[in-house]
């Protein structure tokens, strides 16, 4: 029988190599992966019978995509680009990339240039995504996108599959809700590190495969009993990398006990509505994710969904992790500073990149935060 | 004893003090971080005290080379560490401003000296001592200088760009085209004013504002740099020794909490 440690340490080394886990993945599932980026319609691929991937980059040395993608664009798709170009996604038969910001907007054509072998399926969310005009729009844009998978898996997805594979990722997304809730009472079993690879090993395992571990995991957590750390805080930002970072608040004892993460809470923490078939749910998921500025929203709702979340969650703080050159994160920056200020929530900034490799000044500043908060 | 140990990216400070929190000593080496500096300094403090290293009950080391500084009880970090130096030095004083060698820092005081809020500058160079050491090279004259060249300038040459590397070229264009090198000085200075008075926006200034580290020495600086807050800014005595001093405040704290029949 698996113990908490055992579940924990298994889903970390599948994020840890993700490449060996994406092979295992489709072997297992008998599948061909496709590849995805931040928000992407990925239960059309899954109902296609592809193994949807996440692609958030990595640290990796960018020697190639330097021709496309200059220092001061997003690292996350320097390193995406960098991938692709070396020949590591080639077991992807495709990717979907959503443009939604200004680096995606022009990833698109980069893409089809310096990734040839990779068909790319590009994902265009309306800015008026709450309007009945945008939902239509949206629904259409996935009915598009269907056509493409479609094409690439040679055969036409039905409804009832759709309505299954929605079924396995809307559990999935409970799942993750679920354990997410009893990690924040176990900061130190579930530590900043693991907390993050625990999540992201799902981007490389089947969706059904994943939700059993979360599961049992959760199941496991809650027979437990609750721990304490020194510092309890809430990660924002698109992804709680590098992993050094990570290492460092697990060194001061600070500890991630809710996240308004991109690659983190905010693909799961949306649940469908009751009504309508899969892919209005799918388009309603859009229209109801709130506070993410990737996704336009004028009402500028993010500062509120964090000071909720430090108070549902007791935490003490709230850490920035902006990713350098990310433009729709930094324009949200100030606005949610200010909320958080006016209610006296501590506020740590760290600007980080995934190529970064000198970490000194940033364990200063969460040392000091630690320092601060005891 | 409790010693106090900073030891920065270019230079090593350390501060001795009793039960009593006297300061019995502080000594300042220029050299940083991964140099002998730091041995040197207490070597100086030790002999200038007439102590030897068995009669320091407790050491905290502090600063951008405090993990590397394996002699110490304990590391605490050098916000927290000015702050408390600070604090016990100009007890007034909300708003400390530290440009040091890597980097600078803006600190936010309670009344009771616990740290508020902080900022530190991002990695590049531009807003700190580095900055000024390459415009002191520049101008060929020693950093200590500057200040003098500066307070004579007739105006300020306006350095436009906020990275270093480019900043030297434009420095080195302005002198090319005739500027005097004591508006260069003077226009340097206030580059780095403009830097560091952003980094005090972002956490909001109280008054009173104080400031630590070496470049609290450059008299211009603190003069441009209270233009640029609109406020008054006031140089901390012993500067340099802020960080150690509260280093060694909390030597003394940590030591007491840890012996308390022995030190009551």
């Amino acid at each position: 029988m698996s113990s908490a440690q055992s579940i924990i340490d298994a889903l970390c080394e599948k994020a840890l190599h993700p490449d060996r886990t994406v092979a295992e993945s489709c072997k297992q599932a008998g599948k061909e992966a496709v590849g995805f980026y931040l928000y992407a319609p990925e239960e059309l691929a899954y109902a296609a019978g592809f193994l949807p991937v996440g692609i958030w980059g990595g640290s990796t040395e960018i020697k190639l995509a330097d021709r496309y993608l200059q220092g001061f664009c997003c690292s996350i798709m320097r390193a995406d680009i960098e991938y692709g170009m070396r020949g590591t996604y080639n077991r992807l038969r495709a990717v979907m990339l959503p443009t939604v910001c200004d680096t995606l907007k022009c990833i698109c054509e980069n893409w089809k240039v310096a990734v040839p072998q990779i068909p790319i399926i590009p994902v265009v969310y309306p800015q008026n995504r709450t309007l009945p005009s945008g939902e239509e729009y949206l629904r259409e844009e996935f009915s598009r996108v269907r056509r493409e998978l479609e094409d690439l898996a040679g055969r036409s997805v039905s409804d009832a599959e759709l309505e299954a594979a929605f079924a396995v990722y809307e559990t999935w997304r409970e799942a993750m809700r679920a354990f997410t809730k009893a990690a924040s009472t176990h900061p130190q079993t579930v530590h900043a590190k693991a907390r993050h690879l625990i999540i992201k090993a799902g981007y490389f395992m089947d969706k059904a495969e994943h939700t059993r571990e979360m599961t049992e995991l959760t199941r496991l957590l809650a027979e437990l009993p609750e721990e304490k750390c020194a510092v309890r805080a809430v990660a924002t930002g698109l992804v709680g990398e590098p992993v050094g970072v990570l290492d460092i608040l697990r060194e001061n004892d600070v500890a991630i006990v809710a996240d308004d993460l991109a690659q983190e809470s905010r693909q799961f923490r949306v649940p469908a509505r009751a009504e309508g078939d899969a892919l209005s749910k799918m388009v309603w998921r859009i229209a109801d994710q709130k506070g993410c500025p990737f996704l336009y929203e004028p009402e500028k709702t993010r500062g509120q969904k964090l000071i909720d979340l430090v108070k549902e969650n007791e935490a003490d703080a709230v850490i920035t992790l902006q990713m350098k050159f990310c433009d729709p994160d930094e324009f949200d920056y100030p606005v949610y500073k200010a909320e958080l200020e006016a209610a006296g929530i501590p506020l740590l900034y760290l600007e980080v990149e995934q190529q970064m490799d000198s970490f000194g000044q940033i364990g200063t500043r969460i040392q000091s935060l630690a320092e601060m908060l005891l | 004893m409790y010693l106090g140990i900073d030891i920065g990216s270019s230079s090593s400070k350390a501060a001795l003090m009793d039960d009593e929190r006297r300061i019995l000593g502080t000594k300042i080496v220029n050299l940083g971080t991964g140099t002998k500096g730091v041995y040197e300094a207490l070597e100086n403090l030790y002999a200038e005290a007439g102590i030897t290293r068995e009669d320091v009950r407790y050491t905290v080391v502090t600063g951008y080379g405090r993990l590397l500084y394996k002699d110490a009880d304990r590391q605490i970090t050098e916000i927290t560490c000015h702050a408390r130096g600070m604090h016990f030095l100009m007890p007034r004083v909300r708003t400390v401003v530290d440009i040091g060698g890597q980097d600078s820092k803006v600190i936010r005081l309670d009344e009771d000296g616990t740290v508020r809020n902080f900022v530190m500058n991002e990695k590049c160079a531009a807003g700190t001592g580095r900055f000024l050491e390459v415009m002191a090279r520049v101008l060929g004259c020693p950093i200590g200088e500057l200040a003098v060249l500066a307070a004579q300038a007739t105006q300020d040459v306006a350095i436009s760009s906020v990275c270093t590397v480019f900043a030297e070229s434009e420095v080195i264009s302005q002198l090319s085209q005739g500027a005097h090198p004591n508006d260069v000085a003077c226009g340097a200075l206030r580059a780095v004013a403009k830097r560091v008075a952003g980094l005090c926006g972002r956490v909001g200034v109280e008054p009173e504002v104080a400031m630590s580290g070496g470049v609290a020495l450059n008299a211009t600086m603190v003069r441009i740099l209270s233009e640029e807050l609109g406020c008054g800014v006031t140089p901390a005595p012993d500067c340099q020794a802020v960080g150690a001093i509260g280093a060694a405040l909390l030597a003394g704290e940590f030591y007491r909490k840890a012996n308390p029949v022995e030190t009551a």
